[in-house]
Formats: C-alpha cells, sequence, structure tokens
C-alpha cells in the first residue's frame, strides 16, 4: 500500500495557546490533488492531416503562431500530403502546390491540420479553396461544420448556434505539431521515393 | 511510535448481545504493555470507571473497538482519548478494490483470527470458541461456565491483541488511525442511542404480514396489472414499461434487468416505479422478525464500521432500519416529547468532487443551490434566467447526467436511463466534460494514480488497493464515496462528542433525536458539526444541509414508501386483523 508519511506525534493535546493538536483533523489531511501526483500526460503521437469531415464541428487555433504556409505535394489517390523541404522547392516547380496548415480540432478533442489551398502562381482562387479558407478563418471564433456543395462548386458552412465551450488547445507548439504530423511525410531529397514516381522513375 | 504513550492498554470485553438492546458488560480483561500489569475484572466488580489509567498519554487498543466502547457505554465509563483499533487498520491494509481480491487477499476474513494468520502470528488460543461464545452471547453461562473460564477466554483476545500490535505498529499511519479510532467511539455512541420505533405497529405488523401479503399485491398491483398470483410476470412489466414510455435496463440477453438495484435506480428516476420496488423487495426480503428492536423500542444493530470497500459503515439490511425496504421507515417515531430530525448533506457526492477537483466552474454549481439547473445554464442549454419551473424537462436531463456521471455511466446506459437515443446521451456526457474540465482531468488522475501506485486514499488515509479485477468505474467513484465517508466520520465524531443524540447515520445524513425544548439547539449544532466536518476535508469548502423534522407522534416517511406504507397500513385495520391482533 502507499503508505501516507509517518509523522511523530505527541498524544497528549496541548495547552491553549501552546503547538496544536497533532490528531486535530485539521492536520492530518492527506492531498486530493491527484493530478499534481500522477504525474500522467497524455502524449500527442498522431495529428493527422485532413479536411474536416462533413458531420464535424471544429475550431482553428486562432493565434497566428499557429498556421503557416508550405509548399505540399499531394498523392491524391493516397490522400496523402507530403512538406517539400526550401531547398527543394525552385527543382520541383510545378510539382507541389501551396497550402496553409491549420491547426485545428473537433467536438471529440482530435487535433488535426487542416491544409487550405492558396491561390495559384496565376493568382487563380476556385471557390472551393476561397469558402474552404472563410471557414477556417471563422472556426478560429466559431464552431464551424463545412459540406461540399458539387452543385455550387464550394464548401456550405455552418456556424453552431448553441454555446458550446472553447476547445482546449495543445500545450506543444505548432513546429513540435509539424513534425509529430508530418515525421514520414517529408521530402528532403530529390531521390525520394514521391519525386521518383512523379517522375516515373519509381 | 508509542514512546509518547505513557501507557498502552490493549482491552477486551465480554458481554451478552440480546438482538435490539444495548451490550450487557460481562468482564474485561486489559493488558497494560509498558508495566505488564494485568486486569481481569467480572461483571460484579465493574466500577464507575476502567480499572487502567485513561487520558490523552494512554493509548487503548482494541480489535473491532466499537464493541468495548459499546461496554463503556453501558457502564457510564468516560470514552478513552486515544484509541487504536486494529480491525480498522487490518482493513486499511487489506481493503481491495473488488470481492475477488478480498476473499484472495483475507482468505480467513477480517476478524481476529483472519488478522492473525495474515501476519502469520501463532492464532492458538486466538481460535473461536463457539460454545462459550454463544452462551456469553445470549446470556446463557450462569450454570456452565465459572467466572475464571470466561475471563481465560476474554484473555485469549487480550493476548492475541498483545501478538497483533507489535506486528501491525509498523504498517500504522498512527495519527490518522487514531481518528479513526476515535470514530469507533461515535459509531459506540449511535449505537447506543439507537433509532426510536413505533413498536405497537411493528407487532402488529409482524403479526399480519404473511395474511395481508395477497391482499397487498392486489392493492400495489392495481396500478399496474403485473402479478399473477403472488408470481411477478417480466412479460406483463415490459407492457407496462412500453405504456408508460419507461425506458428500462435489460441484461445482456436482451431481457429486463429485474434485480433489486436495478428497481432501486430506476424508482429515483421514474417515481410511478417505487411501489412496485417496495413491494418486490418486501415479498422477497422482509424479514419482520430480524428487525432489532431492543425492549427500549429502539432499532439498533452493529453498524459494521468500516466494512465497504470505501471505507462506510455496512450495517446489516434485515436487522437495520434504513435497510432496502424504505416504507417500513415509517415505523420510525420519536418517542413523546420528542422529535426527530433528518439532516443531509446537500448533493454530498457532487459537492465532494467539485471541492476535491478545485472545478471552479462545479464549485459555482454547487453553490447555487441547484447544480442540475445550473449545469444546464453552464452548457448552454438552458438561458440565464431559466428555472426549474420554465426548463423542467432540460433540467432533468442535466440531472440524469450528473447522477449518471457519478456513476460511471456511459452514453449507452444514460440514453436508457432518460429514455432518449444514445446521440443526446453522448452529447449530454460531452458537454459534462466540456463544462467540468478541471474535474474530468482530476478523474483521470485520480484513475492514473490507482494503476501507477497500486491504490487510492481518502483525505486521512482510507486505502483501496487495486488489482486486475478493479472496476475501473468504482475507482473514479472512491474519492466522492470514500470522502463521503470521511465527512460522516468526522461529523459523526464532533456531534456525538458535543452531546448530540445522534441515533444512526444514513449514507449521506444522520437521524437525531431531541426532546422538544432542545430542537433548535440540537439540530444547529449538528449542523455545525456537519460544516466544519466538510470544511476540514474539503479544503474550506462547506457543504449545505438540508432538515426534515418530524414530532410526536407523527412519524417519518420516505416519500419512495409512502404508498407502499399507506397501502399496508390500510391493510392492518381490516377489522378481520384487528380481530386477530
Amino acid at each position: 500500500m502507499t503508505k501516507p508519511s509517518l509523522q511523530t506525534v505527541n498524544p497528549a493535546p496541548s495547552p491553549a495557546g501552546a503547538t496544536p493538536d497533532p490528531f486535530d483533523p485539521a492536520n492530518l489531511r492527506l492531498s486530493q490533488s491527484f493530478v499534481e501526483t500522477a504525474g500522467v500526460k497524455k502524449l500527442l503521437t498522431t495529428v493527422p492531416v485532413r479536411k474536416p469531415s462533413p458531420q464535424d464541428f471544429v475550431r482553428v487555433h486562432p493565434s497566428p503562431d499557429y498556421r503557416d504556409n508550405f509548399p505540399i505535394i499531394e498523392l491524391k489517390d493516397e490522400r496523402e500530403e507530403y512538406i517539400v523541404t526550401a531547398g527543394l522547392v525552385p527543382e520541383l516547380n510545378g510539382e507541389f502546390v501551396t497550402k496553409t496548415l491549420f491547426l485545428a480540432i473537433n467536438r471529440q478533442n482530435t487535433l488535426f491540420f487542416w491544409p487550405v489551398r492558396l491561390p495559384a502562381p496565376d493568382g487563380k482562387m476556385l471557390d472551393w479553396w476561397r469558402t474552404a479558407r472563410e471557414a477556417a478563418e471563422l472556426a478560429m471564433e466559431n464552431w464551424v461544420r463545412v459540406k461540399a456543395n458539387m452543385n455550387l462548386g464550394a464548401y456550405d458552412i455552418y456556424k453552431a448556434q448553441s454555446t458550446m465551450s472553447d476547445p482546449e488547445w495543445p500545450e506543444q507548439g505548432f513546429w513540435d505539431l509539424i513534425k509529430i504530423a508530418f515525421r514520414d511525410h517529408l521530402i528532403t531529397t530529390i531521390d525520394h521515393p514521391v519525386i521518383k514516381r512523379l517522375r516515373g522513375q519509381a | 511510535m508509542l514512546d509518547a504513550f505513557r501507557e498502552v492498554v490493549t482491552v477486551d470485553f465480554e458481554f451478552t448481545a440480546i438482538t435490539g438492546e444495548r451490550p450487557i458488560p460481562i468482564c474485561v480483561v486489559a493488558h497494560e504493555l509498558r508495566s505488564g500489569r494485568r486486569f481481569r475484572i467480572f461483571q460484579d466488580q465493574l466500577e464507575t470507571t476502567p480499572p487502567y489509567a485513561t487520558g490523552p498519554d494512554v493509548l487503548f487498543v482494541a480489535f473491532y473497538a466499537s464493541a468495548e466502547l459499546g461496554c463503556y457505554r453501558a457502564l457510564g465509563w468516560p470514552m478513552p482519548e486515544r484509541i487504536l483499533d486494529l480491525f480498522t487498520e487490518f482493513r486499511v491494509h487489506t481493503n481491495m478494490g473488488s470481492k475477488i481480491d478480498q476473499d484472495r487477499r483475507t482468505p480467513n476474513g477480517a476478524g481476529l483470527l483472519g488478522a492473525l494468520t495474515y501476519f502469520g502470528i501463532d492464532s492458538m488460543g486466538a481460535t473461536e470458541k463457539k460454545e462459550i461464545r454463544k452462551a456469553i452471547g445470549a446470556s446463557a453461562w450462569h450454570g456452565h461456565y465459572t467466572p475464571k473460564e470466561i475471563l481465560d477466554y476474554c484473555e485469549t483476545d487480550v493476548d492475541a491483541l498483545d501478538r497483533l500490535l507489535p506486528v501491525m505498529l509498523p504498517q500504522i499511519d498512527l495519527a490518522r488511525a487514531l481518528l479513526r479510532g476515535r470514530y469507533m467511539a461515535a459509531a459506540a455512541a449511535m449505537e447506543h442511542a439507537g433509532v426510536p420505533i413505533d413498536v405497537p405497529t411493528l407487532e402488529l405488523l409482524r403479526m399480519s404480514w404473511t395474511n395481508i401479503q395477497d391482499d397487498l399485491i392486489t392493492a400495489i398491483d392495481k396500478d399496474y396489472g403485473v402479478f399473477d398470483g403472488r408470481t411477478f410476470k417480466a412479460d406483463r412489466w415490459k407492457q407496462y414499461l412500453l405504456s408508460h414510455g419507461i425506458p428500462w435496463p435489460t441484461t445482456e440477453t436482451g431481457a429486463l434487468s429485474l434485480d433489486d438495484s436495478t428497481f432501486r435506480q430506476m424508482a429515483k428516476a421514474y417515481p410511478e416505479v417505487s411501489p412496485m420496488r417496495e413491494l418486490r423487495s418486501s415479498l422477497s426480503e422482509l424479514r419482520l422478525n430480524d428487525l432489532a428492536v431492543g425492549q427500549d423500542h429502539r432499532n439498533r444493530t452493529i453498524l459494521s464500521a468500516f466494512r465497504s470497500r470505501t471505507g462506510r459503515n455496512q450495517p446489516s439490511n434485515t436487522k437495520f432500519i434504513f435497510g432496502p425496504s424504505v416504507w417500513l421507515r415509517g415505523l420510525i417515531q420519536p418517542p413523546p416529547g420528542c422529535v426527530v430530525a433528518y439532516v443531509d448533506w446537500s448533493q454530498q457526492e457532487f459537492g465532494i468532487a467539485a471541492a476535491l477537483s478545485g472545478d471552479l466552474a462545479m464549485q459555482a454549481s454547487y453553490r447555487s443551490g441547484d447544480p442540475y439547473l445550473a449545469f444546464g445554464k453552464q452548457a448552454g442549454a438552458i438561458p440565464p434566467d431559466g428555472t426549474k419551473k420554465t426548463h423542467k424537462s432540460v433540467r432533468e436531463l442535466f440531472k440524469q447526467c450528473v447522477l449518471g456521471v457519478q456513476y460511471g455511466m456511459e452514453a449507452e446506459g444514460l440514453a436508457k436511463k432518460i429514455g432518449q437515443p444514445v446521440i443526446v446521451a453522448r452529447d449530454l456526457l460531452r458537454a459534462h466534460r466540456d463544462t467540468y474540465r478541471a474535474f474530468w482531468k482530476w478523474s483521470d488522475a485520480a484513475l492514473d494514480t490507482a494503476m501507477l501506485t497500486g491504490s487510492l486514499y481518502t483525505v486521512f488515509g482510507w486505502h483501496v488497493h487495486v488489482s486486475e479485477t478493479s472496476n475501473p468505474r468504482s475507482l473514479r467513484n472512491f474519492p466522492m464515496q470514500g470522502n463521503g465517508g470521511e465527512l460522516m466520520r468526522l461529523a459523526a465524531c464532533l456531534a456525538t462528542e458535543r452531546g448530540i443524540e445522534v441515533c444512526a447515520p444514513v449514507h449521506d445524513a444522520f437521524l437525531i433525536c431531541a426532546p422538544f425544548d432542545r430542537l433548535d439547539a440540537d439540530i444547529a449544532t449538528m449542523r455545525a458539526a456537519m460544516a466544519e466536518a466538510s470544511k476540514i476535508v474539503l479544503r474550506g469548502f462547506e457543504l449545505g444541509t438540508d432538515v426534515s423534522i418530524v414530532r410526536y407522534p407523527n412519524r417519518y416517511m420516505d416519500e419512495r414508501g409512502l404508498t407502499m406504507w399507506n397501502t399496508v397500513t390500510g391493510l392492518l385495520h381490516r377489522p378481520d386483523l384487528r380481530q386477530v391482533a
């Protein structure tokens, strides 16, 4: 058993004004602060990179420190996204697109990166990208749900009307989370299998 | 560890214990361990004070001390000031989170013999001698055993205590052990007082119970239509539930769950179920002759302090008036010139969770006086100006959610309880997690602590030990239940030491008795003791109390049992039964 620490006790109660009675229950209280004593911390080992599901209400981290733009290669069939390191950008022009990665969270407290396209080099901005970005911005203050509307060619955006509590964001910094999310999805050399596949070398 | 005590006295009494009566001491044997002095005093030589030294520098050691202290009460001896109960400490040391593990850990039970065996101490001499024990307990020893034989028998237990004490001592957290010992004096005081009972009605009931059962079934069942003769028909119950829109838990096979615990839980959520629950439990379990009532018209039985896993009392369901059949509580009636008051902590479990977890939202909700309404408001489901009246049904959902969380209920269970789709239950539970995040973090950490360290403990060190068969839901609930027990024990100590006649502890309440002229003062003292206890246990957080007062000749009544009580008493006054009586 976990034995509470023993203390030397003086069995006789002290006269008034002297040291307190060691048997006074107020002096015997053991802490119930399990959060401090348990010393258990939930580890974040997976951060998916995906769009919010059409049923999910999500929030986006409002701090600018928790979003950034990245050159990204999408493998559409595998639904995978790879970050291209800065040094390779000149060599891979045309292979990647630029996306903003927003840190987002749903009502089940699942954290994920929400990739949203930036305009193409020619300035072209599809309604899909525009509405996704609008939704992400709205989600910085509100719980938001996005659903693709194929007829419209854009996302429908739904804002929760009821009062829902703000999410609890992780302690980790943006770059720590990026490392977790892209640890196996980082293209650092030109002979990366993804590049070889795109060039028909695989 | 005991150096600071001038004297250490191991003590055991033999006493007559007739059902419902106070103990009648036959003899006492005590050993003063420092000097080696031995005291063997038989009934006719017992005086007005103990034969050994008393005071704050004398340690009184016993095994299940409330029995010895009951004899102190009967003799009018002043209570010892420092009590070390080795039974209680054995329970602290071996208390397991599941029955299977409890049986494995203490295969010989938690009695003196079980403790000796557990610690590998020679139990020769302490082996129960059933015949002499039985004769003493039933006051039938005269002519069969001499005083010397009885004293010798008594001394075998003291010898055993002498061997047990040094072995257990290194395991004992003395300061807190003495607080537990102090409670044994309070338990003895409550057992001494007992609960006042309307004995003439009880006698009438005992005589007529068999004769009224058929009529009772007919009378109660007229609103349900589920009995066939004396047989409860599950399919008819199902029809009743369907027609009244009452959701009901099922077993793994899909059949309706029909155990008493389910009925009891469901009766809380659906009061219309209560009379059927009372009827079923009374027909199957009620043993009126077992209800322990003394010549002084007081119900009194051993409270079995520290017997439950959470450290709470576990008195016999059949002997104690606050057993499962709540309608029987109508038998509680203050004596002439007196009142009984039922003083209970408001939302005790919720308050403990709020205080110990440090969750400010939960604390605010508790302090609002209506945590269910407040929770609904905090979650945004009830507007700030909503009331219990304007948002009755929403409040009810949030209430069931709060209660469900306390029992570790998950979405499926809550959905059944509230009669809503699982998604509604899931949203309610999520709202609880969102609103009371600090509580959940603390609750998760409590479970982690249990699994990492192998035990959980209350503020005064009552431990539950964890193994692979421990139930995580029970472990989560332990800080509330266990510390609720600490609250009760400390309040019982403070109240009884201040002269309140505490008749019984009742889960999160006390029943006290007082003459008319002391009513206000005693209730105020009782409430102050409960407030003080909560502030000590909960780091300054004060739990509120509610009071219900019953004046003679009225009787106490639990509203869950009202229909059944009225039906039974109506039948008791049938002319044919009155003649029999």
